[in-house]
Order: C-alpha cells, then structure tokens, then sequence
C-alpha cells in the first residue's frame, strides 16, 4: 500500500479525473477472478475529490468503480506510478519488481483485449459425467507394503490414507462403543462423513459414496463407489479388491456376498477434503 | 525373540496379534518340518471374514495356515505344504489368548 498526502494527493486526484465514458466493449474487466496483476486500486481516505468514487479502479489509463467506467485525464498514471522512478519505489522491492510490474501489466492488457474480443462470453465447462467425483480405481497404489498394512477399509473407502488403521470416530474423540449400525454410523458422522440413506446406490452431486456393513457384535466394514459405478474394498489389511466372496463384481453393495457382515447399515457421503479420520 | 501369531479376521477393526510361547512355536515347527509339498496352488479365502492365521518369526518369515495348507512366505519367495486335518491352523489359533479368536472360529474349522 501507497499512501499519499497532501499537494501529492491533490495532483493524483487531478490526474485521475475522468474525461470520456469508456465504450462498452472498452470497460472489460475478466468475468472470474484471475491471478496476477489486475490493477490499482485507489481508496480516497480524507478529503475525497467529489469526481471520483472513494474506491476505484485504475487499469491501463481506465478509471472503473461504482458509477465509474471513463479514461482517465492521465492516461499514463499508471506507468507513472508502477515503473522504476514512480511511487512504487517507496515499497523498497528493488527494480526487479518494477520490471516483473511492467510485463505483468502488459500480460493483463493482453488478457482484456482478448476477452473484448469474446464479448464476455461465460468459459464453457466440459460436461461432467456421473461418479466423476469418485475416486479412481487403483489397487495397485494400495497394495503395496509401505501402505496395504496399515490402512483398513475405513481409509480405502475414505480414500484417506492414515497409516493407524483408522477407526470411525477415532479423529473426533467419538469412536464407536459398540459394532452395531446405531453406534458406528454416528462416529463416521462426527468425522464428517455425510450420513445418505437415500442414495440408493446413487452417485452424489459432489464427493463419493461409501456404504457401512457390520458383522453384529464382531466388526464394521465399508465399501467405495468408483467411477465406473461399480464398488471395491479392502477387507483389513489385505490388498484392495473390486469383487465379494462370491467372486462377483459389486454393482450394488446391498446385494452382494458380504461374508459375516450381514447387515447393511446405510449408504453415506465422503466430500473430499472435509473429513478427518484417525 | 518374540513369535507372534495373528488371526486374519476383521476388516475395520486390527485383527488379535498375541505372542506365541516356544514349545508351540517348536511344534508348530515339527508340523512344518513333517508336512509334504501342497500340490498346486494353496487356498484362497474369500475377501471378509475369517482368512487363516499367520505365524511370525522375529526374523520376519511369515507361515500362513489356511484351509489344509500351510505357507512360508519369505523375502519374494512361498512355499506351500499340506495342513493335514489343519493341525497346524488349530495349534495357533489354539494358543491365542482367551477371548482373542471367537472359539465358534475354531469349532467351525472343519478339516478339508
């Protein structure tokens, strides 16, 4: 930040005033925030100059703020100000920050009159295809001896690897106290897992779907929808797999061979990078 | 030196690990020692539920009982030999802790 006093702020003010409306396809600013130089901003603090805003914008001669799109009577202000004899030199960054300022006004430039050229066309996504959130399918990531021990089918189907053999609750001082659904469902809540009883084997919006099984009395087990809309696991410390103890694929968890685990508790939501498992 | 054997059984919870006494280790390794090559390859268990027990050496060999076979696992090498009537699957298991393996576990053992 710059702060100028005074005569100084007076002459700024004099050499900011606005003199012609910009044309429309002139005042284009890009529709989405950008990364790297994007212009000055000025902030009148004390005795502001009726003509211009408190707050506004100066980029590449224009002045752009509330009520405010025309070029400036100095359309030069701003070279003035960023190069290596102007007011940027009081911040003490030394000539190579004037000269990195220089190309990335320019860079900036560029950038407008490309999107002028657009007519502030909307970036068009690509089209997103069901469980495209879900996480890829790689055992072989898994199964291997520095990660395959220590990660049961709590990390695998968080797709979080520990390392501690995580237990639901564990990270939230709220691990279960029982292997029952009405006790091990809660403890993945409080890790931040999103209970979705009605998913019916459904990819959500965001995230990826997991699903809770237990053996009553014995253990708990989970299973993670890929992308390809089928299912895996991996049962304790033995290697990820894609099918159940009949051998079978997994299109549906509810449906499949689960061995001792024979209640399905419910379907939950793993959003990425919100949970936290122990 | 310590021998540690392990039930492979659960998914979400670690699976029991207990530290096997020498004169089960010792007829765990006359059974070894007696048994015949297993012909073919051993028997693989189903992903969840029970999956066979492990015996550990302190110098990291690793035999693997399951279904009428026994397994040593080696730095990148296995051999198989006969389990037969799983006596080397019930001697370790047997000398879990109590509590440790569910005794329904053992009972359910049938030989092959």
């Amino acid at each position: 930040m710059i702060e100028l006093e005074g005569s100084e702020a007076r002459e700024a003010a004099e050499r900011l005033v606005p003199v012609r409306p910009l044309a429309r396809s002139e005042a284009v600013l890009p529709p989405w925030p950008t990364l790297g130089y994007r212009g000055l901003v000025i902030e009148q603090v004390a005795a502001p100059d009726k003509r211009l805003p408190r707050v506004f914008r100066l980029v590449h001669g224009d002045l752009l703020g509330p009520r405010l799109a025309h070029r400036a009577e100095d359309e030069q202000f701003e070279t003035f100000a960023l190069g290596m004899s102007g007011l940027v030199r009081r911040l003490g960054y030394g000539p190579e920050f004037s000269r990195r300022l220089e190309r990335e006004v320019e860079r900036f430039r560029k950038l407008r009159a490309d999107l002028a050229k657009r007519r502030h066309r909307a970036p068009v996504w690509p089209k997103r295809h069901r469980c495209a959130c879900a996480p890829l399918y790689e055992p072989h990531w898994w199964n291997v001896s520095q990660r395959q021990p220590f990660n049961n089918c709590y990390n695998y189907a968080t797709n979080y690897r520990t390392d501690t053999f995580a237990q639901p609750g564990l990270a939230a001082g709220a691990m279960y106290a029982a292997l029952t659904c009405a006790a091990v469902r809660p403890a993945a809540i409080a890790d931040a897992l999103i209970d979705s009883p009605g998913a019916n084997n459904r990819c959500p919006d965001e995230g990826h779907l997991v699903a809770l099984v237990i053996a009553p009395g014995w253990d708990f087990h989970w299973y993670r929808k890929g992308r390809n809309g089928y299912w895996s696991h991996k049962p304790g410390g033995t290697p990820v797999t894609n099918v159940d103890n009949s051998g079978a694929a997994i299109p549906d968890p509810r449906l499949a061979n689960r061995g001792p685990y024979v209640n399905f508790c419910t379907f939950m939501t793993v959003m990425h990078g919100h949970i936290k498992i122990r | 030196m310590t021998w540690t054997g392990t039930v492979l059984l659960f998914s979400g919870r670690p699976d029991p690990t207990w530290a096997v006494p020498p004169s089960i280790v010792r007829s765990l390794q006359r059974i070894w020692d007696r048994a015949a090559a297993y012909p073919g390859p051993p028997p693989a268990a189903s992903p969840l539920g029970y999956r066979g027990c492990l015996l550990k050496s302190p110098d990291l060999r690793e035999w693997l009982a399951y279904g009428g076979a026994v397994t040593l696992r080696t730095a990148g090498e296995a051999e198989s030999r006969r389990d037969p009537g799983r006596s080397f699957e019930r001697t370790l298991l047997a000398s879990a802790p109590p509590r440790a393996v569910p005794a329904s576990l053992i009972e359910a053992l049938e030989p092959p």
